[in-house]
């Protein structure tokens, strides 16, 4: 019987250069953008924002007759998901901008606010505020309106927020 | 250098037998699982926008997360990877032939050795490990957070759900049967070194905290606090021995009706923690830089 294994073995190591079972890429679209990426990246001295920091900021389970999924807690990063009967409605998330100027820099042309703070649409899907020139606080909904979307962001804590 | 994260998806099979597999599986999670292979397709399916520069923005920031190493996604993608390939012979899948719309696992395969039931179960419960370590470097719960993981899995889907039903399917059910949690429970009581000889559980100890009792502590109450999930999702998704062998047959000649030598086979010839594994870890990459760009 171990002698079986080893045939198997020795058969699929040598078959497996001549058929490999990868694809090779099926698009070319993402060739250059290994140079872009390094131009995109700031650097920084300010220290980043570590885990479990920005949960407290989204807004309470249970509010808006939401329920709420905490989703991912990395350095910088936090998301939690928005669900009514099950389904899912929208994907929250705070960001730090520290190390991405362009997120911050298109609140420029910013024309609304929620609480004080710039607030736009980007694409179909998403509403986003920054956050005392910092943080980026984003909701993003295919079946929610830019309103409503409004609406959850109000729900953060977004003063609070701005006082890390 | 590193991979970039689009080829290390578009490297995915759009037809392989592990797709078959899947798509076999698919029965018991309907509509769960589509088989994404092409990197804008899943920015697309992720952000439901279509504008292309919005996109190209995302899919930027998305690979520039992807090669940080210290994000921990590429070492999720190295344990998915691990856990398969500590079971899957490399290459072994180009040695089952096409026979009209079927794959056929070559005669010989169909012989395999079984794994002894011990090992077996040692492999399934390191598996669900292995899940929730790569789970863990991906979302960043704590790495000792088990019960947080628990509370995941009850919301997991697409790839995360066909992921969870291919294990439940063909390690656990097919080969162990209705009562699999017990039988992984009892055989980690077992020895400490049958889980050290377990391959599998090389590539999973590193991420799990303590010393190697406490490591197998950790995978027993991975499993303890999963169970009434798990066997809900088999309860209410009709996964028996008797429906999995009929739903993989359908797909794929498998000359033998005896259930461990097909999972076995299955085990050896397909890589599903790696295929949908991936798919996941670039998912919640490309949904990480929507929130930030």
């Amino acid at each position: 019987m171990h002698g079986r294994w080893i045939l198997v073995a020795a058969l699929a190591l040598g078959l497996s250069s001549a058929a490999c079972k990868k694809d090779d890429p099926k698009s070319t679209r993402w060739d250059d953008a290994g140079a872009v990426i390094v131009n995109i990246a700031t650097s920084s001295s300010a220290a980043p924002i570590a885990v479990g920091t920005f949960n407290k900021f989204f807004p309470k389970d249970g509010e808006g007759g939401f329920k709420r999924i905490y989703s991912a807690d990395k350095e910088n990063y936090a998301e939690a998901k928005l669900q009514k009967d099950g389904k899912e409605v929208a994907q929250l998330s705070i960001s730090d901008t520290e190390r991405l100027a362009t997120a911050r820099e298109k609140f420029d042309a910013a024309t609304e606010k929620v609480e004080g703070y710039p607030v736009l649409k980007v694409g179909n899907n998403q509403t986003t505020a920054l956050v005392n020139k910092r943080f980026q606080v984003k909701v993003a909904s295919p079946t929610l309106d830019h309103e409503a979307r409004k609406a959850i962001l109000a729900t953060f804590d977004l003063k609070g927020l701005s006082s890390l | 250098m590193t991979e970039s994260l689009y080829a290390v998806l578009e490297a995915l099979p759009q037809t392989s037998l592990t797709t078959h597999i899947l798509d076999a599986l698919d029965t018991f999670v309907p509509g769960e699982w589509r088989n994404i292979t092409v990197f804008e397709e899943m920015v697309k399916d992720v952000t439901g926008e279509s504008d292309q520069a919005i996109i190209q923005q995302v899919g930027e920031r998305a690979m520039q997360l992807w090669s940080d190493e210290s994000t921990g996604y590429q070492r999720a993608v190295s344990v998915y990877k691990g856990i398969d390939s500590a079971s899957t012979v490399a290459g072994v899948a180009a040695l089952a032939s096409m026979v009209g719309q079927k794959f056929e696992i070559l005669s010989f395969l169909n012989d395999v050795t079984p794994k002894p039931d011990t090992t077996q179960a040692i492999d399934a419960g390191v598996k669900l490990a292995g899940e929730l370590v790569a789970f863990t470097l991906t979302n960043g719960l704590p790495g000792d957070s088990v019960s947080d993981f628990a509370a995941a899995l009850v919301n997991y889907g697409k790839e995360e759900k066909i992921r969870l039903a291919a294990w439940l399917a063909i390690d656990c059910v097919l080969p162990l049967g209705p009562d699999f949690i017990l039988k992984i429970l009892e055989a980690l009581d077992g020895p400490l070194e049958s889980l050290q000889e377990s391959r599998a559980f090389q590539f999973v100890s590193a991420h799990l905290p303590g010393g190697l009792g406490e490591q197998r502590d950790t995978i027993k109450k991975n499993l303890e606090e999963s169970r009434g999930h798990l066997e809900g999702l088999v309860a209410s998704h009709g996964i028996s021995q008797e429906s999995v062998l009929a739903k993989v047959k359908e797909y794929i000649a498998i000359a033998d009706d005896k259930l461990d030598v097909a999972a076995a086979a299955l085990d050896l010839a397909t890589n599903t923690f790696e295929h949908t594994g991936t798919q996941t870890v670039v998912r919640r990459v490309v949904a990480r830089a929507y929130g930030e760009i």
